[in-house]
């Protein structure tokens, strides 16, 4: 245990002491009675390559963190807000644009009720937001949607939720990040022939700044979303100030080009898209609920206020936005030069070509980019969930070196470029997929809250569970419209759902498999075994590796048997005598293979001679450690081709025993 | 009126550990004092050899035992930010062996528990470390005493 005592005397004659050295103590550390921990030293590399390696991983990613960081990992509710906001917060930049592109092809006098319209949203949003705010409270452990469904509908719908949600996550990331770069390229038309290399990148940059941990991506990524915030409020402010004091205000714009007559009367399915349309303003809000663990503690209470400062301040831009869109009457231009609302609103407020509009606009395209960040947070966070669940591979459950789940956050960032390749890098292209798997996720989670209320009737559970009730009949028609609306694209998610479910039940029912295949009854003791054994020892020759397999296999058994398979029948007789000479006791057998033959003659000798089925066999592969790459060509080729022919033999025990030259 | 709350800075201090009840409290007060002067603490861990062993012997169960005492303070340390060193000593005399380390290692401070007896009426168990501890080291030596479990209780004992 200890390493060589060092004598120190002592200030009076006749004192010694011999200090101790613990050389273990930097690499383990005892916690408790028969228990070890694992220091950071163990897992350093040992190779100049491997330090090489981690070098440059700590300088992207930052030196590894211990599990009982986590706690300082743990977000803040300032930190927190930026994290899982970034997604909600930024729709309020295009959500109202969505509602008045509907509502301005039925006449100039129809884009008054898209204050109207954006009102019934708020409705929709709170009562989401209230939802949620329960769900928190109710399943403290986090995963939203998905772990209310499990909890009172089962597995298919909860796999149903998750699935949907998982897709909207992806989508969140490809939709907000190329229209992120959709506002660059807009500025800066000569970057259009990169924009999917762009939009690439920004994917690469925040997937490495997630993977820093969470409380560096806070840092990373507050500053962003609370500029957005205040230039937004501040410009509401104003608008309204003007609007409602100073009486400024426009008519109703004039129809677009090739829009029907305006005299056409707004129908109800009119109405309909114009509310689906600005609904993508709810994309987001369910994140909180995924990741409630990500908070400090108190973490339902954090994360419930959270979530209702985030739905406040979404409700404010967003309605704030429609107000002053609709009462100067800005419509969106996509012609000559796109004129997106928040940009036509800024540049009256501010002033066109003014500071203040360029930071708004600024601030703006920063905040669609960090949008992605929330699915960065959330979708890991549901992934590790459903693999801790057995639904998705257990290594979507392992926390990376700074305490994320990075095989989730890189898994996520893969898809959503691969998408971005896929399609372009086009936001219209994509943007139909967009939204539907959110809405059929909050309808199954108020559903699943109704029950939860029925169940367990507490304190207060009619008024709650109305609410839930009214969110669910609301979210499932607006599910419905955003599926028609955005049809036939919108329908590959409806595909989708199926084929994620389908693959979730599929991993589960494998684990499920194996656990019940290598489960140790609690009736079965383990002992040791009356079996017989037998060692086989494939040798080329009498070498140190031979020799060292030798030792060790008298150690397991008293059988041991060295197998020397040759075409060169003088070779042999000379191992015989080598061995006779210097290895007693241990029994030779000479092969001779005909064919030339190593691998098919001793497998087969393994197999046919002494096939006692209650004989176990250990064959040991004595193997030579190369010490260079280029060493691994010229050695151990038989060795491995053995270990591939016998891997699985019932009764057989291989062993690689590797020798060291400097033994 | 003059303060006299002020603890009295160190640069270094020994805490001997014993295994025993009083280790806790002489971590957690070494770790706060030394935050406050950003002092370097050294815990030490002496095992006892009787004259059937030789000094040098690795005595069966007894640094299994050490390190765990050893790891239990610096993992207290580590959680409280303080720098710690740790040092396993064997011995003839554990006070000896104390004082003798904490001069090698220039501190200006040795910190040692006392624990309470129960038994027998209660009292405390000098034993002979702590009296030798007093009486030789050339450095500050604080003695941190286990709580009297009448005084502990309130309303109850001398307060």
């Amino acid at each position: 245990m200890s390493g060589n005592p060092q004598q120190l005397r002592g200030r009076k004659p006749g004192d010694r002491r011999v200090r101790i050295e613990r050389p273990q103590s930097a690499y383990f550390r005892h916690t408790g009675p028969g228990i070890l921990t694992a220091r950071a030293k163990t897992t350093e590399p040992t190779t100049r390559l491997g330090r090489g390696m981690a070098g440059v991983r700590n300088v992207l990613v930052g030196r590894p963190l211990a599990s009982e960081q986590e706690m300082e990992e743990r977000l803040p509710k300032k930190k927190a807000l930026a994290i899982f906001s970034s997604d909600a917060i930024s729709s309020s930049a295009y959500a109202s644009e969505e509602i008045l592109r509907v509502l301005v092809l039925a006449g100039p006098a129809a884009v008054l009720l898209s204050v109207e319209v954006s009102l019934g949203i708020v409705v929709l949003l709170t009562t989401v937001a209230i939802s949620y705010r329960q769900v928190v409270f109710a399943y403290p452990q986090g995963g939203g949607s998905y772990s209310v469904a499990r909890a009172n509908f089962g597995q298919l719908p909860s796999l149903v939720a998750a699935s949907a949600l998982l897709i909207d996550y992806v989508m969140t990331v490809a939709v907000s990040t190329s229209s992120a770069v959709e506002q660059i390229t807009s500025a800066i038309p000569e970057l259009a022939p990169q924009a999917v290399l762009i939009a690439v990148a920004a994917i690469a940059l925040i997937t490495l700044g997630n993977l820093r941990g969470l409380r560096e991506a806070g840092n990373i990524f507050a500053l962003p979303t609370y500029l957005f915030v205040g230039s937004a409020l501040l410009m509401i402010a104003l608008g309204a100030f003007r609007v409602l004091v100073l009486g400024e205000g426009s008519p109703p714009p004039d129809p677009l080009p090739g829009a029907p007559s305006p005299l056409q009367p707004i129908t109800l399915i009119l109405l309909l898209r114009a509310f689906a349309g600005g609904a993508v303003a709810l994309t987001g809000t369910e994140a909180i609920a995924t990741g409630v663990r990500a908070f400090k503690p108190p973490e339902s209470r954090n994360a419930a206020t959270t979530l209702v400062i985030m739905a406040g301040l979404l409700g404010v831009l967003f309605m704030g936005m429609t107000f002053l869109a609709s009462s100067y009457g800005v419509v969106p231009i996509d012609e000559p030069v796109k004129q997106t609302i928040p940009a036509q609103v800024a540049g009256i407020v501010y002033g066109a070509n003014s500071i203040g509009f360029y930071l708004f606009q600024a601030f703006t395209a920063l905040i669609l980019f960090l949008a992605a960040n929330t699915s960065f947070n959330a979708f890991p966070r549901l992934s590790a969930i459903l693999a801790q669940d057995g639904y998705m591979p257990r290594q979507l459950s392992f926390r990376g070196d700074r305490l994320a789940y990075s095989r989730g956050i890189v898994a996520l960032g893969v898809i959503a470029a691969a998408l971005i390749v896929l399609f372009g890098g086009s936001t219209h292209a994509l943007i139909p997929l967009y939204a539907v798997g959110v809405f059929i996720d909050f309808t199954i989670s108020q559903s699943g809250m109704v029950k939860h209320w029925l169940e367990t009737r507490e304190p207060g559970w009619r008024r709650r569970m109305s609410i839930n009730a009214f969110g669910c009949v609301l979210t499932a028609i607006v599910a419905v419209v955003v599926v028609l609306a955005k049809a036939p694209v919108s329908l590959l998610v409806i595909v989708l759902i199926p084929v994620l479910v389908t693959m979730m039940l599929f991993i589960h029912r494998h684990y499920a498999r194996v656990a019940s295949e290598q489960e140790v009854p609690s009736d079965v003791v383990v002992e040791r075994s009356p079996r017989r054994r037998r060692v086989i020892i494939p040798i080329p020759g009498l070498t140190r590796a031979v020799e060292q397999a030798i030792t060790v296999g008298r150690t397991i058994a008293d059988d041991v048997t060295a197998v020397h398979i040759t075409d060169d029948l003088d070779e042999a007789e000379r191992v015989r005598y080598q061995f006779e000479h210097q290895v007693p006791g241990v029994r030779l057998v000479l092969v001779e293979s005909p064919y030339r033959q190593l691998v098919g003659p001793f497998v087969s000798y393994v197999d046919v001679m002494d096939p006692d089925p209650e004989t176990l066999t250990f064959v040991i592969l004595p193997e030579y450690l190369v010490r260079h790459w280029w060493e691994r060509y010229l050695h151990n080729q038989v060795a491995e081709r053995l270990r591939h022919e016998l891997i699985g033999r019932p009764n057989t025990v291989i062993i690689s025993l590797p020798y060291r030259r400097d033994h | 009126m003059p303060e006299t709350r002020t603890s009295p800075a160190f640069r270094r201090a020994v805490l001997g550990l014993n295994g025993g009840p009083t280790d806790s409290l002489v971590v957690h007060v070494a770790c706060e004092l030394a935050k406050a002067s950003r002092a370097d603490l050294n815990a030490v861990h002496v095992v006892e050899v009787d004259w059937r062993h030789a000094l040098t012997d690795v005595i069966p169960g007894c640094h299994e035992r050490a390190s765990a005492i050893l790891d239990l303070a610096e993992t207290t340390a580590e959680r409280q930010k303080v720098a710690m060193t740790t040092t396993l000593l064997q011995a003839r005399d554990v006070g000896a062996a104390i004082v003798d380390e904490a001069v090698a290692v220039e501190a200006d401070l040795i910190i040692l528990g006392l624990p309470y007896k129960k038994r027998f009426g209660g009292d405390f168990r000098f034993g002979q470390v702590v009296p030798y501890v007093l009486q030789n080291a050339p450095m500050a030596v604080w003695i941190t005493r286990e709580p009297v479990p009448a005084q502990a209780e309130p309303g109850r004992g001398a307060r």
